[in-house]
């Protein structure tokens, strides 16, 4: 990594930290949020970026885990230390099922991904008596591991940001290891894996099955934050979402989807202010990006550079 | 007995009308390679234009031409101004599709309102059919199965058996080619891609008129779609008329059978479908 | 006691609906032998290749390789057995870099390639073996270039090196010329008379006399058949390949 890009991050890094500091609890709530689904949307783009697999199922696994951990701990009084691993392996195990559909490609594969993503929302919405229909699960507390216990949303940011780091260095390592390699090599042509001896199938499997890992990883801190769960947060309109967000940044880098999560989030947040109809901003936010900024804002951003050099060496 | 042969006719019924939509959307793709992720919402959008209509003219016959028409307009503008710019590339179809569902969705709430809204039937429509048993059945369910029969096998014959049929199948194997030969291949895919926004808007007010519309609702059914469309396969008009009954008569049973689990029941089909059959009961390769 | 042939072909069969693409195909390639298929367009030697390798399943008859029967084994399952092959039309990876596809076929069949946890440069005698295998074909200077800005001929070239890279003991090489220029055919038809005799190969060539220089044993297929089966010697001089294949140069 190259210097300019390493004060990029540790720049980065700096202002993560000292934002509760500096912005107060409304924006230390929000940049919550942001990172939260910015780590869903990492999830998705990990995906899309690195095997051609466009999945709009994402928020089953999120949900599924934060349900888990919602009833557990509000109805079965279990602690956080046996919680947050049980949702975790609850998102996970629903990723390993939902993993056959890997059996197929392309368009069938997005078209299946969103009828399972949409038997998960069924379920949530009409099992009532486990999972309290409409009206969720309410009065999730804070996570608390023995003695040392969340108290405040400041201190929730924090250890919110130390999990986001670990995932990114989790995903660098893995995206430029053999496996990720081999992921893209399947995007790049499947035949030619398959002629080298590897078992595409199975590599695909994995990578949907350590996606939904990533994305359940979310839905566990997704609930701690929220305090509360119920249908919406397994909807297909936060898939849809996660994916916006993932395309909007920048598919195939770490930082776009956290970009495109700030985006997204911060748009709603300041329409929403003076404007009702918030689905149909991020309608026209899709339709906007697809058609003039396929690339994302990340993608812009290396356009404009471009553009800049030329200009530069042109005078 | 009685009660489940009741649930087969609501089955099927309910395949039915998810026939008339599913049609157009395989179609769409294994005729112009468009997956079009609007076709919710064009139910949606034609049910509501038709029941507006219906109000305000009292004819439910007028009210159905109406809402395919209105949705005609709509799914050809779509397709020239929007989707042909993304040309094959089916990730930028569905984002955009997605999108411009939202869009249409949030819009319709505005004017509809977030109620569950009845399109009117007719008096004639209205009532029940007798059947053997003494069992009161709704006429209007039997009169939707008789709509859904008379559209798959127009569109059948349209398909396989004139000369248009052949030519829009041969232009989507090579564009160039048919271009060439003098006809307009451009022309025929308006015509497909209106026929299918048509059938989709008609089927809203159609199913308006025994399921009510309602925000959301326009997702609900697209899953339904999307399910025969992934069983049937994607692009095979057989497909869309099997799968059809089978995601119906499954829903129609998981609901009185299972009714905490009604989408559930779907995953089935699903899962075997995977492990089987990837490609769907009559799916092509490609 | 004699070696089972690298490559045994029994019967096979390929059809297409009612088209019979390969129709009944017997062959027997020795280890070490250089096979190479000739027939006009149409024959069915790319679909007698895909039935070998296993891209596409036969419809009937046995593919054995070094006398185990690998017929109903799957195209990735083959190339763990020591099969290799390239594509009429260059298949490498476009969007990676010049050595990542050669590191891609280099642990294809090797446990490293699950790793997940650790990075690739740290596995430096991948990079090393990648380096060499770039080294044979003349292309490790562009090593870290992505395969986007090299050249067809180029392309070819790295398809090759893809092939030796896995170790395989057979390759089945599918018109390697096709779409070269005069020179760069020189090239590759010099890389592959320079193959270890411990490599059997069997190669579809369209240009008659690349074919017969390289040539130990000539299979001629017509309409998915063998017509004629042969030394060079022989099958130049033999009548009814004449009529049946004007391809040559």
């Amino acid at each position: 990594m190259n210097t300019t890009r390493a004060l990029l991050y540790l720049l980065l890094l700096a202002a993560v930290l000292a934002l509760p500091a500096v912005a107060g609890p409304f924006w230390t709530g929000l940049a919550t949020q942001v990172y939260v689904f910015g780590l869903l949307a990492l999830s998705v783009d990990l995906l899309l970026a690195h095997t051609g697999l466009f999945s709009l199922c994402h928020a089953s696994f999120f949900a599924v885990s934060a349900y888990t951990v919602a009833i557990l701990q509000t109805r079965h009084g279990l602690p956080t230390i046996a919680a947050a691993p049980a949702g975790l392996a609850a998102g996970t195990m629903l990723a390993m099922i939902f993993g056959i559909a890997v059996r197929t490609r392309g368009v069938y594969f997005i078209l299946i991904t969103i009828a399972l993503g949409f038997v998960v929302w069924g379920v949530a919405y009409r099992w009532s008596s486990f999972t309290g229909g409409d009206n969720g699960v309410t009065n999730v507390p804070f996570p608390a591991i023995g003695p040392a216990a969340i108290t405040t949303h400041t201190q929730y940011y924090y250890l919110v940001v130390a999990v986001i780091v670990a995932c990114g260095i989790g995903y660098t390592v893995l995206v430029s290891s053999p496996f990720g390699l081999g992921l893209r090599g399947i995007k790049a042509s499947e035949t030619r894996m398959r002629s080298l001896g590897y078992r595409t199938g199975l590599h695909l499997y994995w990578a949907f099955v350590i996606s939904g890992l990533v994305a359940s990883l979310a839905g566990v801190l997704y609930v701690y934050y929220n305090r509360f769960v119920n249908p919406v947060t397994g909807s297909f309109q936060i898939s849809v979402e996660a994916a916006l967000m993932a395309i909007v940044g920048g598919t195939g880098t770490l930082l776009g989807p956290f970009l495109g999560s700030a985006v997204v989030l911060g748009l709603r947040n300041w329409v929403s202010s003076f404007f009702e109809l918030h689905l149909m901003v991020m309608g026209l936010v899709f339709i906007c990006t697809v058609l003039w900024a396929p690339e994302g804002l990340v993608g812009l951003v290396r356009r404009l550079d471009i553009w800049r050099r030329l200009r530069r060496d042109a005078s | 007995m009685t009660p489940a042969i009741l649930q087969a006719i609501n089955g099927i019924s309910f395949a039915a009308l998810l026939f008339l939509l599913a049609s157009g959307f395989t179609l769409s793709f294994g005729l112009m390679r468009v997956v079009n992720m609007a076709h919710g919402a064009y139910y949606l959008l034609g049910g509501y234009i038709g029941l507006t209509v219906a109000q305000q003219t009292g004819s439910f016959e007028f009210a159905l031409f109406a809402g395919g028409a209105a949705m005609v307009v709509v799914g050809v503008a779509v397709d020239r101004y929007l989707i042909r710019r993304v040309g094959d590339n089916h990730l930028a179809q569905v984002l955009l599709t997605v999108g411009l569902a939202f869009v249409i969705g949030d819009l319709s709430l505005a004017v509809w309102g977030g109620d569950n809204l009845m399109v009117p039937a007719p008096d004639y429509l209205r009532g029940a059919v007798v059947l053997p048993f003494d069992v009161y059945y709704p006429k209007y369910r039997f009169v939707l199965i008789v709509l859904g029969l008379v559209v798959g096998v127009g569109l059948w014959l349209l398909y396989r058996k004139t000369q248009i049929g052949a030519v829009v199948r041969a232009g989507v194997d090579d564009r160039e080619q048919v271009n060439a030969t003098g006809i307009d291949i451009d022309r025929l895919f308006v015509i497909a891609s209106g026929l299918a926004a048509f059938l989709a808007g008609m089927a809203g007010v159609a199913g308006g008129a025994f399921l009510t519309l309602y925000p959301g609702a326009e997702w609900e059914i697209l899953v339904y779609a999307l399910v025969v469309v992934i069983v049937g396969g994607l692009g095979s008009l057989e497909g869309a008329m099997v799968g059809a009954l089978i995601v119906g008569l499954l829903d129609s049973y998981g609901r009185w059978l299972l009714p905490e689990f009604s989408y559930f029941i779907l995953f089935g089909p699903i899962a075997v479908l995977m492990l089987v059959r990837p490609r769907g009961l009559f799916g092509a390769e490609h | 006691m004699t070696e089972a042939p690298a490559v045994q072909v029994d019967a096979l069969s390929k059809a297409f609906g009612g088209l019979r693409a390969v129709d009944g195909v017997s062959l027997t390639v020795a280890p070490g032998e250089r096979r190479v298929l000739i027939g006009p367009n149409g024959a069915g030697k790319t679909t007698l290749f895909h039935c070998i390798f296993g891209t596409l399943p036969a419809s009937s008859g046995r593919v054995l390789l070094h006398g185990h029967d690998v017929t109903s084994l799957p195209d990735h399952q083959r190339a763990a057995l020591g099969m290799a092959r390239t594509f009429q039309i260059s298949d490498v990876f476009a969007e990676l870099t010049l050595a990542e596809n050669l590191t891609l076929a280099i642990i294809g069949t090797d446990r490293r390639k699950w790793s997940m946890l650790r990075r690739v440069p740290r596995f430096p005698a991948v990079r090393e073996a990648a380096l060499e295998g770039l080294r044979k074909v003349g292309l490790a200077a562009r090593a870290d270039e992505p395969v986007q800005r090299i050249s067809y001929g180029e392309r070819r070239q790295l398809e090759f090196a893809l092939a030796l890279c896995t170790g395989a003991q057979v390759i089945l090489l599918d018109e390697p010329c096709a779409g070269l220029s005069q020179s760069e055919r020189q090239r590759i038809s010099a890389m592959v008379a320079e193959l270890p005799r411990d490599i059997t190969v069997l190669m579809i060539e369209h240009d008659m006399d690349v074919a017969l220089a390289l040539a130990d044993r000539v299979t001629v297929l017509h309409r998915g058949a063998v017509l004629l089966e042969g030394s060079p010697a022989e099958v130049r001089a033999d009548p009814q390949v004449h009529e049946v294949y004007f391809g040559h140069a």
